[in-house]
């Protein structure tokens, strides 16, 4: 039952929506695509579903072909961003909707809406009209009204977007449950938040500008970016992405004193390079380089500090809520053993270990 | 203007208006019960201390001597208004649908040339309509006939119909549209199933045109039917002689307004109930 | 700009309704000048029905509001001299962004240089400069969003500038820009600013100091540091922080606290006759360790949560679950039991679902 898309362009007023996208996805697993605001993740699901025609290439499931399938007949659900519901049926009707269309029974119907909805947790708000509802609420019912059905292919487009970060941050626990119990149905599913891709996803897209940069599972794309591109799409806060050189067993980035290159890059030839690091191993420190504070965040229970090296911005996480006042001078550290390597052109040479130590392990 | 004075300006603003509006409904309510000494004797308004009312205006409109009897025209009008606007909601809706769901693209002409054409009919001058409609309505048989003239009715709704429809179903999210053919509904049941039912403030607002269009129309029917049928407003007119029953006229006048502001209040009602408010978001 | 005081204030839409059920219970506050507040909570916490107040909307049902010491609870909202932002952009679209930003300005007959510099001073820190002779129409949501807090910032003479759900209807992703400019010029002209959200995220990054409000009352205020470091209840734990803080019942035996029959140290006391304790602590200090010690238990895995730079480890310590948040190089404990530590200094300790105060 696999689902494959194959050099897909789709190009709209001269600005590429998708380019020549290749993809193939797997029954029982999620695919998590992540890339920023109009990288093209909302045009390549809505060309899965059939709702977006495309200027070239193809579509197959298990090698049938789809493009000529009416998107009624496609066997998709989707769930949007917006909260999409029928604004004139209750919670009930807006579940029992497709199955009708499907022309179950009445019996079935009833059994599959209250399982669906006790899976999203909204058993007893049967009745309520989908505008009495939060909007956490109502993107739970989208969610049930594509459990409910059974489809082959399921589709979720940046659906918790809208909702603030404690229901964001608690649908995404639910979703991990509910997603890892869908048999065969492949699951793609498009975000803009790196934790969430990671979190959810069994295989990460990465998009940018319509194409696919990288796919892998999670754990790789993260640990191995191909790109700097990468690198700033699958990391929130972006990674810190530096010009520097080695020469001579020491590496030199702008503003900050050359240390000794540390033994993942010691192999590397002499030249220059960009350099990423992570803004969780950049670190506040008594002593070293200065920089201005332009900019705090707080997100969760991290403090993100934007300061500017000369011209170089570099983004700091620290763990725990911090008050830091713009326009403080702060010292930077950087943690040479975490650079990552990449050549001129922005393709990875080089990455730091992640020896996975076993905590407590033998 | 000083605060104190601006509301004493805002209300006196407004029972002028209240009086521009009402007086006409006044005067034809008074009018209806006075007979011919009491017209004559100068303006007068309150029944019973000015002039001594009478219900002879009213027996005349129901086959009173001297009269006509309204029922048949009133009929009429029913029958073509309903008729009609029910013809035009459907074909109208439809039509509408489409507008705003697909692109159109013949040579220059776009969605919104389309939109346009349909409301065109309605700036032209019904002189200049009426010719044609003259031919075709005799061309295929149907002068002085109800068919025809609803046909000619639809015609003169239509524009109205897409015109308020293509606007409301422009506002309502297109991803309805795409959950519901994802959820298995084919353009047609899309549009039954999911769209319609979202759609009752935009279709009551399009039939409330249409009725009050329809019902209100004298000139078509004054030239296109004779004797056979004769629709409300053709049989008020047709009282109008060099001395005009005033009593009588005035009570035709308002058994032919009654309709539609029992129409309105009753619409009024719904949309304050909240039946239609919020349908949509 | 005024300090804004709330004294005694409290508000029932239905009138003669017991306490309990008012939309916003009778509370005292503080609104410092100059300084930019976050009122968060969900829907019908009650923080709008204190925006309300304090623009003059809505009149308290008891209580009064003092701007620099003057009793304005009467006053309506013209006669306040407040300025005001709401979820969709308010801007004349028919004028220039120059005209839109002056418009404030020239109500209050202000000459005409003088009005020009301020228009400028703004717009510069805007970022709007270079688009001063454009139609407002032609802007983006976000851009105009900005105007409508640019015509609040060009009267210096205002008391507060009072902001209502501002990034509502502004896309996600140029949520955080708009976040930081807001941060941005909120620092560098100084208003009072009372601002009501439900994100906490944006609550923590723009203002100076938040007050999470619930079920019409202020459960606390404090900077973000205060608030993720010292929660005042179990709500603010659950709240601020993600993921939420770790509560854990406690056992007593004689004087000590246990968890699962283990000794927990702990830098408080507390008397013998309070109910139940719990020890709430956050994800972020609880650490995985090898060897046992003081303040260490066994914890029993039962999932992991990749975030990337840390992972979440979901654990049983003592039969009750837990979350422990830890960076990404100390990899996953590769047996089912291990061991955690927490901290003696974070561990704090609450009961019926509030801090219990230390004397």
């Amino acid at each position: 039952m696999t689902l494959s898309a194959t050099d897909l362009s789709l190009t709209v007023d001269g600005v590429d929506h998708l380019k020549s996208v290749t993809a193939t996805f797997e029954p029982g697993r999620l695919h998590t695509v992540i890339g920023r605001t109009m990288a093209g993740k909302t045009t390549l699901l809505r060309a899965l579903a059939g709702l977006q025609e495309v200027d070239s290439g193809s579509l197959t499931r298990d090698g049938a072909d789809l493009m000529r399938t009416p998107v009624w007949r496609r066997d998709t659900a989707m769930v949007y961003q917006q909260f999409i519901n029928y604004p004139h049926l209750s919670v009930f009707g807006n579940v029992a909707f497709p199955l009708r269309r499907q022309g179950l029974s009445r019996d079935e119907i009833q059994r599959r809406v209250s399982k669906s909805l006790a899976l999203v947790g909204l058993t007893g708000f049967e009745r309520r009209k989908p505008s009495q509802l939060s909007g956490g609420q109502q993107q739970r019912v989208a969610v049930a009204r594509a459990l409910a059905r059974g489809t082959g292919i399921l589709l979720l487009d940046e659906p918790l977007a809208n909702l603030d970060y404690k229901l964001r941050e608690q649908l995404r626990d639910e979703f991990k449950t509910l997603f890892s119990d869908q048999g065969d149905t492949i699951v793609v599913y498009t975000t803009t938040e790196p934790a969430e891709a990671m979190m959810l996803g069994d295989v990460v897209l990465v998009m940018h500008e319509g194409r696919i940069l990288q796919v892998g599972p999670p754990q790789e794309v993260f640990e191995r970016p191909a790109t700097t591109t990468v690198a700033s799409i699958i990391n929130d806060p972006p990674m810190n992405i530096f010009p520097g050189r080695i020469e001579g067993g020491q590496v030199t980035v702008a503003g900050f004193q050359a240390t000794h290159v540390s033994a993942h890059l010691a192999q590397l030839p002499d030249g220059a390079y960009q350099f990423g690091l992570r803004a969780t191993d950049v670190s506040l420190a008594s002593a070293g380089v200065e920089g201005a504070v332009t900019f705090v965040e707080i997100s969760g229970s991290e403090t993100f500090v934007h300061a500017a090296v000369g011209k170089t911005p570099f983004v700091i996480q620290i763990e725990g809520i911090h008050d830091v006042a713009l326009g403080d001078l702060v010292k930077l550290r950087l943690r040479p053993e975490r650079l990552y390597a990449f050549d001129e052109k922005g393709s990875l040479v080089r990455t730091p270990s992640y020896d996975l130590v076993s905590v407590g392990g033998r | 203007m000083r605060p104190r004075l601006y509301p004493v300006f805002k209300y006196t603003v407004i029972a002028l208006w209240a009086c521009f509006v009402a007086g006409p409904f006044f005067w034809a309510m008074t009018t209806s019960f006075k007979d011919a000494n009491a017209v004559q004797g100068g303006a007068t308004y309150l029944p019973w201390i000015q002039y001594q009312p009478t219900a002879t205006g009213w027996r005349n409109i129901f086959g009173g001597a001297g009269g006509i009897d309204v029922i048949q025209p009133f009929l009429n009008s029913a029958i073509v208004t309903i008729a009609a606007s029910a013809i035009s909601l459907v074909l109208g809706s439809l039509a509408a649908y489409a507008l705003s769901r697909y692109r159109f693209k013949i040579g220059f002409i776009k969605n919104s040339d389309i939109v346009f054409f349909f409301v065109s009919q309605r700036i032209m001058p019904p002189v200049v309509l009426v010719i044609p409609f003259f031919y075709l309505l005799q061309w295929a048989g149907l002068l002085d006939t109800i068919a025809g003239l609803v046909i000619v009715t639809v015609a003169l709704l239509l524009p109205i119909a897409v015109w308020v429809m293509v606007d409301f179903f422009n506002g309502i999210p297109r991803e309805i549209d795409e959950m519901a053919m994802l959820d298995g509904c084919g353009p047609l049941q899309t549009f039954v199933r999911a769209i319609l039912p979202n759609s009752l403030p935009g279709l009551t607002v399009a039939a409330m045109f249409c009725a009050v269009f329809g019902w209100n129309d004298f000139f078509f029917a004054f030239r296109l039917t004779f004797t056979e049928v004769q629709t409300l407003p053709q049989a008020v007119v047709a009282l109008n002689s060099s001395i005009p029953p005033w009593w009588t006229l005035s009570a035709a006048a308002l058994f032919g307004v009654a309709p539609l502001v029992l129409l309105a209040i009753w619409v009024e009602r719904y949309l304050s109930k909240g039946n239609l408010s919020g349908a949509v978001r | 700009m005024a300090q804004l005081d709330i004294v005694d204030v409290g508000h029932s839409y239905t009138p003669g309704a017991e306490e309990k059920q008012w939309a916003l219970k009778p509370l005292r506050l503080t609104f410092e000048a100059g300084k930019t507040y976050a009122l968060v909570g969900p829907s019908g916490c009650g923080k709008t029905t204190l925006l309300n107040i304090l623009s003059g909307l809505v009149k308290p049902s008891q209580g009064q509001v003092l701007f620099d010491g003057v009793d304005v609870t009467a006053l309506p909202t013209k006669a306040r001299n407040i300025a005001q932002v709401f979820q969709f952009p308010v801007i004349y679209h028919s004028m220039t962004v120059y005209e839109n930003l002056a418009f404030p300005l020239q109500c209050r007959r202000w000459d005409k240089a003088r009005i020009d510099a301020k228009v400028h001073q703004v717009a510069e820190a805007l970022d709007l400069d270079d688009r001063l002779g454009q139609p407002a129409r032609r802007l983006t949501a976000d851009d105009k969003q900005l105007i409508s807090l640019g015509r609040g910032l060009v009267r210096d003479d205002v008391a507060a500038v009072l902001m209502d759900e501002p990034l509502t209807v502004i896309d996600p992703q140029l949520k955080h820009s708009l976040r930081r400019k807001i941060r941005e010029i909120t620092e560098q002209f100084q208003p009072t600013v009372i601002y009501v959200t439900h994100d906490q995220y944006e609550a923590m990054s723009v203002a100076q100091e938040v007050l999470v409000m619930r079920d019409g009352q202020a459960m606390q205020q404090g900077t973000p540091e205060q608030l993720f470091e010292a929660p005042s209840s179990a709500y603010v734990g659950y709240f601020i922080g993600s993921p939420a803080m770790n509560f854990l019942t406690l056992d007593r035996a004689h004087q000590e606290f246990t968890l699962g029959g283990r000794t927990l140290a702990v830098a408080w006391d507390i008397p013998g006759s309070t109910s139940e304790v719990q020890v709430g602590i956050r994800p972020e200090y609880v650490k995985v360790v090898t060897e046992p010690g003081p303040n260490t238990f066994a914890a029993r895995l039962r999932g992991v949560q990749d975030h990337g730079p840390q992972r979440v480890l979901e654990i049983d310590v003592a039969g009750q679950p837990m979350k422990a948040k830890v960076p990404r190089e100390d990899g996953v404990p590769a047996i089912e039991e291990f061991l955690v530590h927490l901290p003696r200094a974070k561990a704090l300790p609450y009961s019926d679902g509030y801090l219990v105060l230390q004397s």
